[in-house]
This record gives C-alpha cells, structure tokens and sequence, in this order.
C-alpha cells in the first residue's frame, strides 16, 4: 500500500516538475522599452511615427516623452539627474561645461567604439561638424575623457535670405545673389532708391549680431587671430577688428539694414521677411519651416553672408543642432544605442526632414529634402561655432561688442570708440581673472 | 451762487480726469484679452498680417482643434482635482496655522513663524532639484499625491501670513464669549474665527486658485506620465521650439482662462473686501 502511495507521489512530483519546467518555458520576456526624453514639440508627430515603425520592425518599444518648453525640460533632466531617474535616452541642453558635467558624474555612455565599429559605419552617416559638437578632443579644456558623448539628429547653419521677387524688382538676377561685399553695398543702393527695406534680423537678441560680427572676422583676420584675441593676445583695437566694426557702420550708411533692426527679437524680424517688408534676411536654417508657417508663397532664396576679405576664406556658425545621449546606466543601453543608430539612418532623417523641415544630421539625406533646406546644408563644412573653438570670450566682452555694434548702427558711436572701449572691459576681465588665479596660488 | 458753480465744476472736471485714468488703466487690462480671443479666431497666416482685434473672417474651428490636439479633456479634470484639493489643503492648514500663531503662546512660536515668511522669499525653481530629490526618496514623485503636497508647501507662506494678520486685529471677546458657552479650542477656529475671516479666506482661495491653475513647470518636472500632467502642459503642444500655432496657442489660452475669470467674478466681493479689511496691516 505504501509503496503503491511512494511511486505515485514520485509520478506526481516529477510531472508537476516536468509542467513546472514548461511553465518555465512558457513565461515570455516582457518587452523591451527604450524610454526618450526629448523637448522638441515640433517633432512629437514624428517621433511617435518613428517609434512605431521601430517596434513593427524589432519588437522594441520606444516611449517618446515630450517635456517643453526647453526650460523646464532642462530642470527636469537636472533633477533626474540628481534623482539617478535618468530615462535611458535623453538631451543636454546648454553650454558645452553642461555637457561635461554630466559625463564626468558618469551619466553619459561614451559611443565612440559604437561609432568606429565596422570601419566607423555609424560616425560615416553623419557631417563631421555634426559630430564635431558632441565629441570631446584630448586636450579638452573640460577635462573629460576625449571620445564621441552624443548623437546628432539634426544640424543648423546661419545665413543670409534673400526675397526673389524684391529681386526681380530691383532689376537683379534671383538666382544671382551678391557674392562680395561691394554687390552687397550696390544693391543697398538700389534699394534706397526704390524706398525699400534692407536687412532685417533679430538683432536685439545680441547672439545674433555677434553671429554676424563672427563671420566677418574669420573672413577678415582668420580663426587663429580671432582665437589669439580671445586669449587676450591681440587687443580688440587692432586694424582687422575696426575693419569688422565699420562694416556695420557702412551697412547702415548704405540703406543695407531695416530701420530700427536693433530693436527686433528674431520672431518679429521673422515675420517681417516674412511678410515680404524687407528684401534681405539673416537667419539660421530653422526659419524654412517659420517662413512656410507665416507666408506658404514666400519666394525666397539662401546664400552665404558676403565675403568682406580675400585673406581668409569665409566661415558661418552651425552645425551644433538636437543631439541624443545614452545613460550609462541604463538598463537597455545596448537597445537604446540600437534605436539611435537606426533613427540616424538615411530613410529615418529624410522621414523627419520631410515631416519638420529641420536640417538632417546623415550627410546621405540631403539629396531628398527642402530645396532651400538643402540650399543651407550646401555650407555645412564650413561652418564653425564658439563651443568647438576650446575658449571662450568674457561675457561682459561679448556683451560690450555686441551692444557697441547695436551703437554703431543707430549712430552713437564710431567703430574706433567701441573698439577701445570693448579693449578697455577685456583688459579688466583679464586682470581680474589674473589677480583671482594670484590668490588662488596663495591660498 | 458762483462758488456753487465753482465747486459743482471742480467735481465734474474731477470725476472726468479719474474716469478717463480708470478707463485708461481698463484698456490696458482688456487689451491683451481681447486680442487673445481675437487671435484665436484668426489662421496662422492671418495672425501675422491682420492686426485688427476682430478678424475679418471668425474661424471658430480653432477651439475645437485646441481642445482636441491639445487633450485638454483629461488635463481640465486633472486640473480642477489639483486645484480643488490644493485649495482646500491650503485653506485647512493655513487658518489652523494662523489661528495658532495668533492666538496660542508656544516655545519657538516666532522662529517658526519667521521661518514661514522666510520661506516666501525662495523663488519657486530654486527648489526644484531638492523637491524632486525629496518626493523620489519617499516614492511620491510621478503621483498626484506628490505634487498636490509640494503645491500645499508653495501656497502655504503667503496664506499663513494674510490669515495671521486678519486674526490678530480681530476682537478677542467674540473667542472668549464662545468660550464661555463651552466651546473648545478647535471649535473656537470653526465657529469664530473661520466664519469672521471670509473676506480674507476668499483671497487665499483666488490666489491659490489662480496659482494652481497656472502652474507647470513643477508638474512637468515631478511628473512622467503625461496622464497626470495639468492643464497648462496641453498649452506647450502649440508651442515648437522654432514655430508656434498662435491661434491654436490663443485658442487654447481662452479655453483655460474662462474658468479663473468666473472664478473671480463670483468671488470678486470677497476679495476687495478682503484686500481692504484684513489683508493690509495696519
């Protein structure tokens, strides 16, 4: 009787053991999610277009979450980072320091084996300027380790519009725009005559004057000097830099700028060459998508600000635009570095090029894109900005360049007095930050 | 007979210049509503070249495009559920609080109270990181819970001190009457100061209110599920980072800003008494 009652308890364990390992079988992975935190409201639509296509491909679902405005979005990723709630893609908004700080706390995966492997596949898609704004060199100021901290989605570059039916109108070939600054000033006089408007930008924002400035002195003295001049080498006095300031001044002398430029926000100076109220424009590569928005029938066109020298050749700021960055703690890190690969891919950023009018960050897309969007991607090589120089202005230089540019224009000042006086707050920012490393050698 | 015509003259020409001020200040009030509801019946090409405030042409289909791209169906319910218990949390907590500060001898009664109104002066996202630290640690970040309490904490100050002022200038008799009848100490804050001290909770109730119903930044940082996110979040879809939909943005704003107004209209007789009663120290 027992041992009837041992073999069937023995036949019983070993089929709930045989059941149990099929359970075992049976029970699926739940699946994997990549969670991104993005803030760019104009491109929610597609993003979510993108995250399904992914997951009908791979299985792999993507949560987009969108936290705008970008002020806020970057508290947040502040604060998550503080929390270690970190999602497993996010962006770093801000100066290059921002971006340094959170890769020396070890929140940021370093891509740069990803983007080598396969003879550097992945780093091929994209333009090296794109690149350029995420990568650290190994003699970054920032000391972090030198490597490839983000991925770029899309790309900007800042240029000159210009309205192709005020053109026609003027007796100008549209598809000719002024190429040196002689034509520039020519056609600034044609434009008095006929009572029109000239350049219009939003030059009360001061970044952008400084935007400009910039173009005009890597043309006129080269990065180096520009560079030697920030380390306080050369003094902002020098010839080449009274050379940049009076080209503000001939510009508004020649009825080249719009009246009252200095007190326009982009947004209004937007909606003016928008509105077809001034014949030239200075805007990054973002405005397509704005001028579609305000005027669908703006006929305009896109060309290089003009060349002032013949020392140097000519240089636009750009390339910085959105970029992705990989938590290096994340738990789905290698799926995350999956999915970037496979947004930057030539389908996925002609598909968000298409749907956002942003500039694609995969050199392959160009060729399907906006017309006057490819017309911006066409400079991107030579474009250049103040995160990649590896040095940086004082800020109240900056600010006393720019606002003596804006006194240039509206009359209060020669380019020889605001010379001197910008040289006058550089040399007092350089002594103080002499007598501030003097006391810290003390100490 | 002349110094009658004189004086009666005065008052006209008086009355006239502080009409023609209070109407000029009007203006400047109404104006930027009336061009939000003007803009929001315009498209996003007219609003950049009609400037006029009443459009030529009403598309009243923006509001029905708000509503529904923006979601604002799930966003007003979270909305009115977080202004609602905020309000009340505040309203319970601060008058408890003031009543007790005004009334009640206790060791460290000053230094709390200073601490309090010291609390005012930080700037709201000067907290933020700590807060999110804070509500993480005790698993309450990405819940309603969470985020109606640190709205109770930003409310809290400023509502201690009007209520605190209000209760120190009112009589002590009614109390003392009340505590002769054999009313306790919580009754005494129910049943006298409570209902003497209306015009003033009418005032934390409307600025409270007008805070809760305005606020996001601290939603969008607590918060990861979009579920959850108030009303002023729905606002941002309009918003992209190089364009926005303005009359879909305008739109949207009227949509939010009718419940506040009505709110203020019907308690508007609370409030300027309140303002001019207890809510000014003396």
């Amino acid at each position: 009787m027992f041992r009837k009652f041992k073999i069937i308890n023995i036949l019983l364990i070993l089929s709930l053991g045989i059941l149990s390992c099929d359970r075992e079988q049976e029970v699926k992975q739940p699946p994997k999610v990549v969670t991104v935190w993005h803030w760019m409201t104009d491109r929610k639509d597609a993003f979510a277009e993108l995250a399904q296509q992914y997951e009908k491909k791979t299985g792999i679902k993507v949560n987009f979450e969108l936290y705008a405005p970008s002020d806020a979005y970057t508290q947040k990723v502040r604060a998550a980072a503080q929390g270690d709630t970190l999602p497993d893609i996010f962006g770093i908004l801000g100066e290059m320091r921002d971006f340094a700080s959170f890769i020396k706390a070890g929140y940021v995966e370093d891509l740069t084996e990803e983007m080598n492997k396969d003879n550097g596949r992945w780093r091929n898609y994209f333009f090296k300027k794109a690149l350029e704004v995420n990568e650290f060199t190994l003699d970054n100021i920032y000391g972090v380790r030198p490597g490839i901290y983000g991925v770029p989605i899309d790309i900007m570059t800042i240029q000159m519009l210009y309205n192709k039916r005020f053109f026609r109108e003027l007796g100008l070939d549209p598809e000719q725009p002024p190429q040196d600054f002689d034509e520039f000033i020519n056609i600034g006089k044609r434009i008095k005559e006929r009572g029109l408007q000239g350049m219009v930008s939003g030059w009360a924002e001061l970044w952008m004057i400084d935007c400009l400035a910039n173009n005009f002195a890597f043309n006129i003295m080269g990065k180096d000097k520009v560079i030697k001049t920030i380390k306080g080498e050369i003094p902002y006095t020098d010839p080449d830099w009274i050379k940049v300031l009076t080209l503000f001044k001939r510009m508004q002398d020649e009825g080249l700028l719009y009246n009252g430029i200095v007190t326009f926000i982009n947004k209004t100076a937007e909606q003016l060459f928008a509105n077809e109220k001034a014949v030239f424009a200075f805007n990054g590569s973002w405005c397509v998508n704005v001028y579609k928005g305000m005027n669908p029938n703006l006929d305009y066109g896109v060309m290089l600000p003009p060349k002032v020298s013949d020392n140097y050749p000519r240089s636009i700021w750009g390339g910085a635009g959105s970029s992705f960055m990989v938590n290096a703690k994340s738990n789905v890190k290698k799926e995350a570095i999956e999915f970037l690969k496979w947004l930057t891919e030539k389908e996925q950023q002609i598909f968000l090029s298409k749907t956002t009018f942003n500039l694609p960050a995969n050199k392959d897309s160009v060729i399907d894109i906006h017309p006057r969007l490819a017309e911006f991607a066409d400079d991107i090589e030579i474009t250049t900005h103040p995160r990649l120089w590896g040095i940086s202005e004082f800020p109240r230089v900056i600010e006393a360049f720019d606002k003596g540019i804006q006194s240039i224009i509206i009359g209060e000042k020669t380019p020889q007095e605001v010379a001197e006086e910008v040289q006058e707050i550089k040399e007092r920012e350089l002594n103080k930050k002499k007598l501030s490393r003097s006391k810290l050698v003390g100490e | 007979m002349n110094s009658f015509f004189y004086y009666n003259a005065k008052k006209v020409i008086l009355n006239i210049i502080i009409h023609i001020f209070l109407l000029s200040i009007a203006a400047t009030c109404l104006f930027p509503l009336i061009w939000m509801i003007g803009s929001s019946l315009k498209t996003q090409q007219t609003v950049f070249r009609d400037f006029s405030l009443i459009p030529k042409e009403m598309h009243w289909e923006n509001y029905y495009l708000a509503w529904k791209q923006g979601g604002f169906g799930r966003y007003f319910l979270n909305t009115i559920f977080y202004t609602v218990s905020v309000v009340l949390g505040i309203v319970f907590v601060s008058s408890l609080a003031a009543y007790a500060f005004s009334r009640f001898e206790f060791v460290g009664k000053n230094l709390i109270f200073y601490m309090f109104m010291a609390a005012m002066m930080i700037p709201i996202p000067g907290s933020f990181v700590p807060l999110y630290v804070l509500l993480n640690k005790l698993h309450l970040r990405n819940t309603p819970l969470g985020y109606i309490l640190c709205m109770i904490n930003v409310g809290l100050s400023t509502s201690i001190f009007l209520l605190k002022t209000f209760f120190d200038k009112t009589p002590r008799e009614l109390e003392d009457a009340a505590r002769i009848d054999g009313c306790s100490k919580l009754g005494l804050w129910w049943h006298v100061a409570l209902p003497l001290a209306k015009p003033v909770l009418a005032v934390v109730v409307v600025f409270n209110t007008l805070n809760v119903w305005n606020e996001y930044v601290l939603a969008l940082i607590i918060f990861d599920s979009r579920q959850l996110m108030p009303l002023q979040v729905a606002l941002t879809t309009f918003q992209g980072e190089f364009i926005t939909q303005y009359p879909l943005l305008m739109a949207g704003l009227t949509i939010t800003a009718i419940p506040v107004i009505l709110i203020y209209i019907l308690m508007q007789k609370y409030i300027i008494k309140g303002v001019t009663q207890g809510a000014i120290v003396e």
